[in-house]
């Protein structure tokens, strides 16, 4: 779709229709909403909650959320869903810290978890495109196979003693100031912009870009929209959903490599159930499961609420347990607001 | 009506384990020239429709386009072909504007590879105009335009690029009778300016009002083939129904040629 000629040509109808944003926007308008909502009753029941210090650890939880997030919103756009990518950034990590510990300098190191990500999502988009499996079912044979690689390779055990480069990414932050006190100890004066969150800043424009500006772009909403059509158009759907596929997978090695990165050890198990968390931003951010809807800007606002959710629960003291019941329930309404909407 | 066929289709077969949806199918077209493509519901012409427009390959048969044997891969290969489909079901993408569904899978692009959304908009602007003044609705979602809307969409898109065959599956089926008018006007001109057209419809008067030719299909073979003054209404309808002309037609042929 594109936005930027629906904001051009939005006051040709009438004064009032320009002021009435369309069903997307107005979608993203009220999580944004709920967002702002959420910010300030968790500051009201909480003191420690409003702080620069909270706010990093949310933005940096999200992070990862966010990447996965992203990668998800081009493939649920295709019509397609994927629930691998909580064990392909598992696998990713790993595969990064195997080779990092083998003697592969750190840059090219985490290159090559990426790539493994991406060869997780190719594989997806061809069992998808080739052997005409379900999305739904592809994805979850490459959740069992890519975490059971993961702990095959390192027999379950953390890899750990990575060196200080490995844990630059997830720890380092920009315009961090530290100055050095007379008793020899380090006090931060300004905590910086952590390096996930410029990644993560970074990803969005690029994938919006992609998404709004370029073929491809366009291509992925129409495939999801109406596969049929989209081909009788010479779109060439297989090509289009795996594209998506790949860039999901590649997205959630990059995420594996900065929360690895971030405990500067490399962890099978992790990002068990991540994938319900990305799904949930995405949903929440108005992208519909049956394809041809959907955008970066509101799986952001989606991750941050979740993100959020998931920090001033526990800031609030609120026992895990509950959170999931939480943003079980959180995800089921926003889908719900969005039917009555879409039945309107 | 020039002497080489735009297109011909020889000996075309295509089945579906072991129904033959087109039995041995022979079909020229020339330039300025409407056919008419009748049938039952199931008779082979969608199907036949289809394997020329690139959307699905036949199992036996050959399709020369200007006098060149091509291969029809996929849409695309028909689409540079020259050869553009209507279809009955418009084929849009209901989430997309009227400019990114008329020029999709073509889509204009500004030097650096970006879509040039606002020429897209702009020509859309102009060739829709041309079929219906008061479309204005260019960037709301196509499933918030009406039929008709919808339709011009779909004849656009048909008709913006350099066609030189147009398939239309029933294309006035959703349609008013101004814009049926629209449509007929459209075809009449279209021919004038040397296209091939492949009409299939049901609707035997537009058929007698419009096309050259008619060819019926009935249980996926070529039932007949005539110039639209050798029949009439009835004998059409018996080639339908029956597959086969009237017992009386050859006499009353040679009376009026007499």
């Amino acid at each position: 779709m594109s936005q930027a000629v629906k904001s051009a040509s939005g006051g040709t109808s009438s004064p009032l229709a320009s002021l009435m944003p369309d069903a997307s926007k107005m979608h993203r308008l009220s999580a944004l909403l709920t967002l702002v909502l959420l910010i300030i009753g968790f500051s009201l029941a909480s003191q420690s909650f409003f702080s620069v210090n909270n706010g990093l650890t949310v933005l940096l939880q999200t992070s990862v959320i966010g990447l996965l997030g992203i990668g998800l919103t081009m493939v649920i756009i295709t019509g397609g869903i994927d629930l691998s990518v909580g064990s392909v950034l598992a696998l990713s990590g790993v595969a990064s810290a195997m080779v990092i510990k083998a003697g592969l300098p750190v840059i090219p190191g985490m290159t090559f978890g990426v790539i493994v990500g991406a060869a997780c999502g190719a594989i997806n988009g061809l069992v998808v495109t080739r052997l005409r499996i379900p999305p739904f079912v592809a994805t979850l044979g490459m959740m069992l196979m890519a975490r059971g690689l993961a702990l095959q390779l390192t027999g379950a055990a953390p890899i750990s003693r990575l060196g200080d480069a490995f844990g630059v990414l997830g720890n380092g932050a920009l315009f961090r100031v530290v100055e050095m006190q007379p008793n020899g100890f380090p006090k931060v004066i300004f905590p910086g912009i952590p390096y996930p969150a410029i990644l993560l800043l970074l990803v969005a424009i690029a994938v919006a870009y992609m998404l709004r500006r370029r073929q491809i772009g366009r291509h992925i909403y129409a495939t999801g929209s109406n596969e049929e059509a989209a081909r009788l158009s010479g779109v060439r759907v297989d090509h289009t959903k795996l594209y998506a596929y790949v860039m999901s997978g590649a997205l959630a090695g990059l995420a594996g490599n900065v929360l690895m990165s971030r405990l500067v050890t490399a962890q099978p198990s992790e990002g068990v159930m991540y994938e319900l968390d990305a799904i949930a931003a995405a949903v929440i951010g108005g992208a519909s499961l049956s394809g041809g809807v959907g955008t970066v800007s509101g799986t952001l606002i989606g991750a941050f609420i979740i993100g959020i959710l998931r920090n001033g629960l526990n800031m609030a003291g609120v026992s895990a347990f509950i959170q999931q019941i939480v943003i079980g329930a959180v995800v089921i309404g926003a889908v719900w607001i969005d039917q009555i909407r879409a039945r309107q | 009506m020039s002497n080489t066929p735009l297109v011909q289709m020889i000996g075309i077969e295509k089945h579906f384990g072991g129904v033959r949806a087109v039995d041995h199918v022979s079909l020229d077209l020339y330039p300025g020239e409407v056919v008419g493509v009748l049938g039952h519901n199931g008779a082979g012409k969608s199907c036949l429709m289809r394997i020329l427009a690139g959307a699905m390959l036949p199992n036996e048969g050959e399709i020369r386009v200007g006098g060149k044997t091509v291969t029809f891969a996929d849409p695309n290969d028909a689409r540079e072909a020259g050869i553009e489909t209507i279809y009955q079901t418009l084929a849009l993408a209901d989430h997309l504007d009227a400019p990114s569904n008329l020029f999709l899978g073509r889509e204009l692009k500004t030097r650096f590879g970006n879509l040039d959304d606002a020429r897209m908009l702009e020509e859309s602007r102009k060739v829709l105009a041309r079929l219906n003044p008061n479309f204005k609705n260019l960037s709301d979602p196509v499933s918030s335009l009406s039929g008709g809307q919808r339709q011009v969409i779909a004849i656009a898109r048909a008709i913006y690029f350099d066609t030189r065959v147009l398939i239309m599956d029933e294309p006035t089926a959703a349609l008013g009778p101004s814009e049926t008018a629209m449509v007929s006007d459209l075809i009449r001109q279209l021919r004038s300016e040397g296209i091939g057209i492949l009409l299939v419809s049901h609707d035997m008067h537009d058929v007698f009002d419009l096309c050259d030719r008619v060819v019926v299909m009935n249980k996926g073979r070529l039932v007949g083939a005539h110039g639209i003054d050798e029949v009439t209404k009835d004998d059409v309808l018996s080639l339908i129904v029956k597959g086969e002309l009237p017992a009386d037609w050859s006499a009353r042929n040679l009376e009026a040629a007499q």
